[in-house]
């Protein structure tokens, strides 16, 4: 009750100001001046596709798009249906039933969020490459003939692959909404006469649709801009058709009718998930929460424990303990052990520090640009601070390679000393992964009552002082959460990096990726279990955050 | 000495039909304290943030201790108007201790000056054992009383209180109520307090502004605004009256339930409405009486009856829980105060 008139009476003050108080111009500047610099890349790439010759355009009409689309689109559909599958069933066996071990599975089910999807891809191929792989010669070997094992080239293994690496996704949003789900909403279901599992299927998983759907277009957009794994396991979709376009045919115009293309397909699936993620509030938790009782697993106990097993291997336990043997036998071997920590005149320190120095710079920037855009769509929510936040938020459906493509033709115009240095790979870092500092800051800043910055007003203090005293110390952890997001994300990206880096800067995923290319498993894994270890870091503390995690 | 006056200020809010705030003009002395009381969505937090500068108003003036800080060419910010505010979630910092939530509003003082005054204001609120706790550790009278020494800590010209008690507790309320009316009392503190319980208003208001849809229907004592409103409404909403329709006659009214014996100044026949509160009026039992009990609830010390009149009219009535009288009684009701009566001109016109 006395939480109920708090927080009607907080709606009001919220409702007050949103038609009432003017906006102060200095945050609408700055709010606007992000916005604009967000906007630049995106509007560029389609006036330089609309610019592009009509010849192209036919040309590219006539003979690629339309194999390319009908590829990107099968192999988004594949994903994004395993991975809401895998991801909802994982997270009610984790959440809502009695499996054992089930704290120790919640964190071996989202940790392959710190895995790039392309390492996960190096790995099963040098495991099951049709010729070669490591599993088809222990099987001939054993039965002195070829035996048959599945390949993990083409579709069915990008699809695979990619559904293991992005299926943490769906399982932390569904898991999350799972938990915060009203034990009463079900226990009503129960009294109209449904079983569990009516109750499962007609109540409590249509609960949770906003925020599965949610979770399914955010792996939709990464599916998009996928490069590494689907050039790997020669899958050829949009995105990397746009990358040999750019480094080796070097066809700009091309590369720009199809990025053009391939951003408005991401605009369509970013719209939908941002209207997903408004209606997505009502699983949030209210004050009188009580768990939900478990499900009895029974008999199914052992399959859903090899189920749960299946998964964990394929996507964690397998890519980490591969990665180590061959660390070890990389630092047991002299000559791949020199070459891991030099190559030219690069060593390995170089890699690591050019990885955290330039993802942490993006997120440190990231998170100051979505500052002053979160206070205007939070305090000031009206439909130009509401723009504002989502054009901040198309980031997300600008894939790599596009951010890369946009920054090479307007630095070489518009900047050229900026051109061939390390900061334009921090720009594209930044606008690229911008949209999670800015969704990180607003959901701290919604927590936070307006009242305690009135508050200090009526204490003496500015509107900017309110800002550092009282504002950004309440909201510094969310604040730190979007910041750890922005450097996950930057420390896997490989598309951007390989294509904006000037001769010389190398990062632990570039070097990943050029010596697994290559075929050097050994010299790549070191470098790999690093960034995977340096990834899971800031996935702990963004994880301990979560109440299913404590 | 005047310490807040407001002239005609006017607040609409972009895209609602009425104003928030509708031409309200009062003034406030020295160490009074003023409780703006209301129905929810009258206005009252409105004003009260007007006058800390967390709004703007439309039109109108504000003077604090005879300095302008509002009107049409004036908008004093709130950080530089000098009062203390109280809030109803009471807005404590959460990352502060609960002498750093004090010491928050005693910028550019000496430390020692700055511990001295907090320590004081601790001890008036009897908190002194609790000031390194954080406002998570706190209950929440307690959380009330940090919040209220934190407001008048930078001893301000006015203290503003937005419905501080409403997020207790009914029992601690009436309890915390009378220590916070003692505190304010012994700070000597001007205060606009906003609520919108009658009795709390009652309690807590040196004087009462009673507001409705943004307009000041009246402002007075305590027993003026009980005994005397002014209009139909306040006296409706500060005295759960109900209202007894009746017609001005030579030496009295007449009504349903008999006459009336006050004079009144208005011309014979005239169609009144006389707001009566359950304690004036009595009834007995009577086969042939005027009105049937329909209800009755027990009050502890009393019982209160719910009568139907013949014509349909519903009053109220109170007598000693002794005398029980069973739904269904016919009995027969009468006025029986011993003082004058508030009377309407029917119409909600004022006497």
């Amino acid at each position: 009750m006395v939480n109920q008139t708090t927080s009607t009476s907080q709606n009001r003050a919220n409702l007050l100001r949103w038609t009432g108080f003017s906006i102060s111009p200095r945050l609408a500047i700055a709010a606007g001046a992000v916005a604009l610099f967000v906007a630049i890349p995106l509007v560029y790439i389609f006036i330089r596709a609309a610019d592009a010759d009509i010849e192209s355009w036919q040309r590219l009409f006539q003979t690629r798009i339309w194999k390319l689309l009908g590829n990107t689109l099968l192999l988004v559909a594949a994903v994004t249906g395993g991975a809401s599958l895998t991801g909802v069933s994982m997270a009610w066996l984790t959440e809502r039933t009695d499996l054992p071990g089930k704290k120790l599975f919640r964190w071996m089910l989202a940790m392959p969020l710190a895995m790039p999807a392309y390492i996960g891809g190096i790995v099963h191929l040098a495991l099951l490459r049709p010729r070669g792989g490591y599993i088809p010669k222990a099987l001939e070997n054993l039965f002195g003939e070829m035996v048959y094992t599945p390949s993990p080239l083409g579709f069915w293994g990008a699809a695979l692959i990619l559904t293991l690496f992005t299926f943490p996704y769906v399982y932390l949003l569904s898991g999350a909404a799972f938990r915060s789900l009203h034990a009463s909403l079900e226990e009503a279901a129960r009294t109209f006469g449904r079983t569990p599992m009516q109750t499962l299927f007609q109540v409590t998983l249509p609960a949770l649709r906003p925020g599965l759907a949610a979770g399914a277009l955010l792996v939709a957009l990464d599916i998009l801009a996928e490069y590494g794994t689907v050039a790997l396991l020669r899958y050829e979709t949009f995105s990397s058709a746009i990358f040999v376009q750019l480094s080796g045919r070097y066809d700009r115009s091309a590369a720009s009718v199809l990025s053009g293309i391939l951003v408005a397909l991401a605009i369509l699936f970013l719209l939908s998930e941002l209207r997903m993620q408004g209606r997505a509030r009502f699983t949030q938790m209210e004050s009188n929460w009580r768990p939900a009782p478990l499900s009895m697993l029974g008999k199914w106990r052992v399959p859903a424990i090899l189920l749960v097993l299946g998964v964990v291997s394929a996507s964690l336990l397998v890519p980490m303990i591969v990665l180590l043997i061959w660390s070890i036998q990389a630092f047991l071997d002299p000559q791949s052990l020199s070459s891991v920590f030099q190559t030219g005149s690069q060593g390995f320190g170089n890699y690591v520090w050019n990885s955290i120095w330039s993802s942490g710079l993006a997120a440190v920037i990231a998170v100051l640009l979505s500052l002053p855009v979160a206070l205007l769509s939070v305090r000031y929510p009206n439909w130009v601070s509401k723009f504002i936040s989502r054009l901040c938020q198309v980031g997300y459906a600008i894939p790599g390679v596009v951010i890369a493509l946009s920054l090479v033709l307007l630095v070489n115009r518009t900047l050229p000393f900026l051109y061939a240095t390390p900061l334009v790979v921090v720009i594209a870092y930044v606008l690229r992964h911008m949209p999670q500092a800015v969704r990180a800051s607003e959901s701290a800043l919604n927590q936070l009552s307006p009242s305690l910055e009135e508050a200090s007003r009526t204490m003496g203090r500015t509107s900017l002082q309110t800002l550092m005293q009282v504002t950004i110390p309440l909201i510094l952890p969310g604040l730190l959460a979007g910041g750890s997001l922005v450097f996950l994300t930057s420390l896997k990206e490989l598309p951007a990096t390989l294509l904006l880096r000037p001769a010389g800067f190398d990062t632990l995923a570039v070097r990943v990726w050029v010596w697994a290319e290559d075929g050097f498993y050994l010299q790549a894994a070191p470098a790999a279990l690093l960034l995977v270890l340096t990834s899971a870091l800031p996935l702990y503390f963004l994880l301990r955050r979560e109440r299913i995690f404590r | 000495m005047t310490t807040l006056e407001v002239r005609n200020l006017v607040k609409q809010f972009p895209g609602s039909t009425h104003s928030a705030v509708n031409d309200v003009s009062f003034e406030l002395s020295d160490e009074e304290i003023l409780a703006l009381v209301g129905p929810s969505g009258c206005g009252k937090t409105t004003m009260l943030r007007l006058i800390a500068g967390l709004e703007r108003p439309d039109s109108g003036l504000i003077h604090l201790n005879d300095k302008v800080v509002v009107s049409d060419s004036v908008f004093v910010p709130a950080e530089k108007r000098g009062v203390g505010m109280v809030f109803q979630d009471h807005a404590l910092f959460p990352h502060l201790t609960v002498f750093d939530n004090i010491a928050f509003g005693l910028r550019g003082k000496k430390q020692s000056e700055v511990r001295t005054m907090v320590g004081e204001m601790l001890h008036l609120v009897g908190l002194l054992p609790l000031s390194k706790r954080y406002p998570h550790e706190l209950s929440g009278g307690e959380r009330q009383r940090v919040a209220l020494a934190r407001a008048l800590a930078p001893r301000p010209v006015l203290v503003l209180m937005d419905e501080p008690l409403s997020s207790l507790d009914a029992d601690l309320r009436t309890e915390v109520r009378e220590h916070v009316r003692q505190i304010l009392k012994s700070m000597r503190a001007t205060v606009v307090f906003v609520t919108h319980d009658q009795d709390e208003a009652l309690y807590m208001g040196d004087r009462l502004a009673v507001l409705q849809k943004g307009h000041l229907e009246q402002i007075g004592t305590p027993e003026e605004i009980f005994h005397d409103s002014d209009t139909h409404f306040v006296a409706e909403f500060m005295g759960d009256s109900d209202f007894l329709k009746g017609r001005v006659v030579s030496g009295g009214i007449i009504t349903q339930i008999g006459l009336l014996n006050q004079e009144v100044d208005l011309p014979i026949d005239t169609p009144v409405e006389i707001a009566v509160r359950a304690d004036d009026i009595d009834f007995e039992i009577n086969g042939s009486g005027n009105c049937l009990i329909i209800e009755r609830f027990f009050r502890g010390a009393f019982n209160l009856y719910r009568l139907r009149l013949d014509t349909g009219q519903i009053i109220h009535a109170i007598n000693p829980h002794t005398k029980i009288l069973p739904v269904g009684t016919r009995v027969q009701a009468y006025i029986s105060a011993e003082h004058e009566l508030t009377i309407f001109r029917d119409q909600e016109l004022p006497r």
